[in-house]
């Protein structure tokens, strides 16, 4: 009866403030941004067309402008927008100064199916570069839209665009915790669990379905696994003590998790269909904040058994573990890029908590950021940009930052935002 | 929601069934007092549970499906060593209600032969007792559940607090232990959460586990005391809940720090 009468209400105030728009800074820059023209998308009032649709060029003038690669040109005199290359003027968007031009076409399927198609154009070259159709729903058409950024990044650097993944982190605001799910553009942002206690830890399962975390509304920490399709969940860890630390292996059977049940905090196996709880590190030091490597091979995590809390590298098949990290008397909270090859860790130097990564070939470390309070880093799909947390006129906000350092956003919004996870 | 009602019913059949049993009804008064409140705050509970919504990110799941599945989830977690029961327990002792009704067993062991009508006629919360609370024995020398919020008793020292990145007791705290070390002694029905702290500097999860060691030497230092270990448990909050707002080593200090909590209170 409680249910059915207080969660519908709970539910419908919570929907509304998730909505509220998160703003995003670019607060840094490539020295040499590439001057790219993003045309409206050709949209011609059609039967089976919604109305009101947002033209997808704006979503990746959006991405591309603040990722901080990217010059954008003035659009604002295209009245009517090209469907086809050849209907485009590429000589005078060349003596506009673009190196690039982008443009596309919406049209209806019949039913619920639309197809957005993209080309990206050379200008100095006078050739193309990408050409792409995709079939949708009007209501993909965001998600398709990150998907071009990602393109267009990918044929003009390189190397692939982080534009279509997802974020998950913790809001915290009037006294309450809520764990939101966002695109990485900060947009459609959703809560999915709510609570007057504290959450923290948010982490992704490998195929993007699931997100373990830690609740405090049982008095003291607890592993929660939940469901983002149906929205179930269920505790994974409550055992006496503290349980904390989630962090899934790239097969997504098992999470290493922190434990005191035994002894001090200690790093444990936890095979999420049994149940069972393995230990995995072992001695009176403090073991903790356990990642594993894409290859599976190893556990990377934070002990202070050498004195003061430095990264280890621990082999899962033999147990036998390394220390990582030499430089500073404080390095914790590991994230492993995508290929492996760096580490991205917060390291204190002079009472301040900067990100850094260290190439773990050469061992050499970099210290990216220039802010006090950093925390929580984890690396986006493309292994090229870094999403963490800090404070900024005591507040949270959370920011990304290239793996140079060199182009650096800060995604703000009302009440403190903390715990940021970067998701598949 | 049935399943809630259900362990509402099953600890108000085990409060119930207790508050027959002859034996340390000091202790028991107490809880016979609030669970009077229990109605009410089961209800609350059942609020409070309601407002850890969890929710779709795609889709729409029905509401009282989600509803379900979140208490489920809790339930049928494979993981957990703890039961449904214990679970329940959980909810009411953070609304103050009641001590587990599993832990009113270990109240018979005879030892409250002496009837002390004054402490026991007054409940943990300085709420009038019932009528019955001035017959009930206590022990006569030991200090009462009323003394944990006397000013005037070390009892009511609760928080100890700590060196940065140091997890270890200071002298000047080893009167307080004690003499929660004896009053626990005296209450064996008495269970006790060790709650650990951390400053906010630094990662959350590293703050977790130092807060956690910090509670755990007190867990050490009360066992070795004579404290047994199933009356305590020692849990850690980290940087999550300070009692100092500032970023200053003012803050700081008061937020490194470890307290004691007790079951039903």
């Amino acid at each position: 009866m409680f249910f059915r009468r207080f969660l519908p209400l709970l539910f419908s105030l919570l929907a509304l403030p998730a909505t509220a728009a998160m703003t995003i800074e670019i607060v840094g820059g490539a020295a040499n941004r590439i001057p790219v023209a993003i045309l409206p998308f050709s949209m011609p009032v059609a039967p089976g067309m919604p109305r009101g649709l947002q033209n997808p060029a704006e979503v990746v003038a959006g991405d591309l402008g603040r990722s901080g690669y990217f010059k954008l040109l003035d659009t604002v005199d295209v009245t009517s927008p090209p469907a086809e290359p050849h209907e485009l003027q590429l000589p005078a968007w060349r003596s506009r100064g673009a190196d690039a031009v982008v443009i596309g076409q919406i049209r209806s399927l019949g039913g619920d199916r639309v197809e957005a198609r993209f080309w990206l154009l050379d200008a100095v070259r006078q050739s193309t570069l990408a050409a792409l159709a995709y079939t949708t729903t009007p209501e993909g058409l965001r998600t398709v839209a990150h998907r071009i950024a990602d393109a267009v990044h990918q044929a003009l650097l390189g190397e692939p665009g982080a534009y279509g993944g997802r974020i998950a982190y913790i809001l915290k605001r009037n006294g309450r915790y809520e764990l939101q799910v966002a695109d990485a553009d900060s947009q459609n942002a959703v809560t999915v669990t709510a609570s007057p206690e504290p959450l923290i830890s948010p982490a992704w399962s490998p195929d993007g379905r699931r997100l373990a975390y830690v609740s405090f509304e049982d008095k003291k920490p607890v592993v929660y696994v939940q469901n983002l399709v149906d929205g179930s969940r269920r505790a994974v860890a409550r055992f006496r003590g503290s349980n904390s630390a989630p962090a899934w292996s790239p097969d997504g059977r098992r999470l290493a998790v922190t434990l005191s049940k035994d002894e001090t905090s200690q790093i444990y196996l936890l095979d999420l269909m049994t149940g069972e709880a393995t230990r995995f590190s072992r001695g009176g030091a403090l073991d903790t904040e356990a990642t594993f490597s894409p290859d599976g091979q190893w556990l990377y995590f934070t002990s202070d058994r050498g004195g003061s809390p430095q990264i280890y590298r621990a082999s899962l098949a033999t147990g036998a573990a390394t220390r990582v990290t030499f430089e500073g008397g404080y390095n914790v909270s590991p994230a492993l890029s995508p290929n492996g090859r760096t580490l991205a860790f917060v390291h204190r130097r002079d009472g301040r908590f900067h990100i850094a990564v260290m190439d773990l070939n050469s061992r050499q470390m970099q210290v990216l950021t220039e802010t006090v309070y950093d925390e929580s880093p984890s690396f986006a799909a493309n292994g090229r940009l870094l999403l963490y947390a800090t404070l900024v006129n005591d507040r949270g906000v959370l920011a990304t930052v290239s793996v140079d350092g060199k182009v650096k956003q800060r995604l703000s919004q009302s009440g403190d935002l903390r715990e940021p996870a970067w998701g598949p | 929601m049935k399943q809630l009602a259900y362990s509402v019913l099953l600890l108000a059949a085990l409060l119930a069934g207790c508050s027959g049993t002859p034996s340390k009804e000091a202790a028991i008064e107490d809880r016979g007092i609030k669970a009077t409140e229990l109605e009410a705050a089961g209800g609350a509970k059942i609020v409070e549970a309601a407002r850890v919504e969890t929710k779709a990110a795609t889709g729409s799941a029905p509401v009282s499906e989600t509803a379900n599945k979140s208490g489920e989830g809790v339930k049928t977690s494979g993981a957990s060593t703890r039961t449904v029961s214990t679970k329940t327990t959980d909810s009411v002792q953070t609304h103050g209600v009641a001590a587990p009704g599993s832990e009113v067993k270990p109240l018979a062991d005879g030892k409250s032969a002496t009837v002390d009508g004054k402490n026991g006629g007054v409940a943990a919360e300085g709420k009038p007792a019932a009528q019955d609370a001035s017959t009930l024995p206590q022990p006569d020398a030991a200090p009462s559940w009323g003394d944990l919020k006397n000013p005037e008793n070390p009892l009511s020292k609760r928080r100890l607090l700590f060196d940065y990145d140091s997890a270890t007791i200071r002298d000047e705290y080893r009167p307080v232990l004690e003499a929660h070390v004896k009053f626990m002694k005296a209450h064996k029905d008495a269970k006790a959460i060790l709650q650990g702290h951390a400053d906010e500097r630094g990662s959350r999860e590293y703050n977790l586990a130092l807060g956690q060691r910090r509670a755990e030497n007190v867990f050490k230092a009360m066992n070795l005391l004579g404290v047994s270990d199933s009356q305590m448990e020692a849990v850690s909050f980290g940087e999550e809940k300070p009692v100092a707002e500032g970023h200053d080593e003012t803050a700081w200090q008061q937020n490194r720090r470890a307290e004691i909590v007790y079951h039903g209170e």
